[in-house]
């Protein structure tokens, strides 16, 4: 009785023995299957990454728009150069008031033809 | 990846594929999904079903790749684990829990002489249609020890158990095998002498 379970368990064991030796191939459609799969997989992680990336404060994004620090220097010192010429203009630039057809207060228009037609109202009477 | 793929661990070879190496992924399938395949294949005993868990495992093999952390496990445990989980699930979802006696053996190899590959046909499909008398663990147990020779520690992390209960499952799966074997004896061509 001992002798026939020994003899069934190597029968067992050249068994395993015969089936180790020849392993199931991976079908060519399964493998490809696989690595399908593996490119598709791989394609999400490349397409995720640049989500992944700290998103920039939105006045960094205007600087980057703008050109970056250089630009946003040069901007400044125009800004600065056009707000000094409003405020004080040179003497080579035209005032933009006489441009305009203003001229100063005291030599008004409007106020000289209102005392003249107050003369003439006066002499009228 | 300019050392042989051979040199690489499989540990290596998923850090490569996470960070975008297309080669890696064929090296890891040659090396990893025809080994998963055979243990589907003798756990689930239908090559359809076996190629289904392959093909899952080794999907969540890639999905989880850039969550890999090189060195705190064997990705051929992790993925055996994997695999032996969706075996199970799929014979309770298909069977509720009953094992299919009925399962469908492998043609003979065409390249053995007629005679050979009827007999050890015969042989092999014998030992599997043995293997799915067994219960589903101790089949599982059996498969990974003595078919994928895997040691006892590493079967029981893949089977989430104790080196001790992998040794009583292997144990009692072998036994229960060979008596279902020796039934079978004279049909199977083997001599009494």
């Amino acid at each position: 009785m001992m002798a026939d379970t020994d003899k069934a368990l190597q029968e067992l064991d050249d068994l395993f023995a015969v089936a180790r030796s020849e392993p199931p191939a991976l079908p060519d459609r399964l493998n490809a299957a696989i690595l399908a799969d593996a490119v598709r997989a791989q394609a999400g992680f490349q397409a995720a990454a640049p989500a992944q990336a700290p998103r920039q404060p939105l006045w960094r994004e205007l600087i980057e728009a703008l050109g970056g620090w250089p630009a946003l220097g040069g901007l400044a010192a125009a800004s600065a150069a056009g707000l000094w010429i409003g405020v004080a203009p040179p003497s080579f630039v035209p005032d933009p008031m006489a441009l305009a057809g203003y001229e100063d207060s005291s030599t008004a228009v409007p106020y000289d033809s209102y005392d003249m037609a107050v003369v003439l109202s006066e002499d009228l009477q | 990846m300019n050392a042989p793929a051979a040199e690489v661990s499989d540990d290596a070879l998923l850090v490569l594929y996470a960070n975008g190496d297309s080669r890696a992924a064929a090296e890891l399938t040659a090396r990893l999904g025809s080994r998963v395949f055979g243990v589907a294949m003798r756990v689930m005993g239908i090559r359809a079903e076996a190629e289904d868990v392959t093909q899952e495992a080794m999907l969540r093999l890639w999905k989880m790749a850039p969550e890999w952390r090189p060195g705190e496990a064997q990705v051929s445990t992790w993925l055996y684990r994997v695999a032996m989980n969706l075996c199970i699930d799929r014979k309770r979802r298909a069977r509720g829990g009953y094992v299919d006696l009925d399962v469908v053996p492998e043609p003979p190899d065409p390249a053995r002489s007629a005679a050979e590959a009827l007999q050890e046909g015969a042989r092999q499909d014998a030992l599997q249609a043995a293997l799915m008398q067994l219960p589903e663990r101790q089949r599982q147990a059996v498969v990974l020890r003595h078919l994928e020779e895997l040691s006892n520690p590493e079967i029981a992390g893949i089977m989430d158990i104790s080196v001790e209960a992998v040794e009583s499952l292997t144990a009692r799966g072998k036994r229960a095998l060979a008596a279902a074997l020796a039934g079978r004896r004279e049909e199977l061509g083997y001599n009494d002498g």
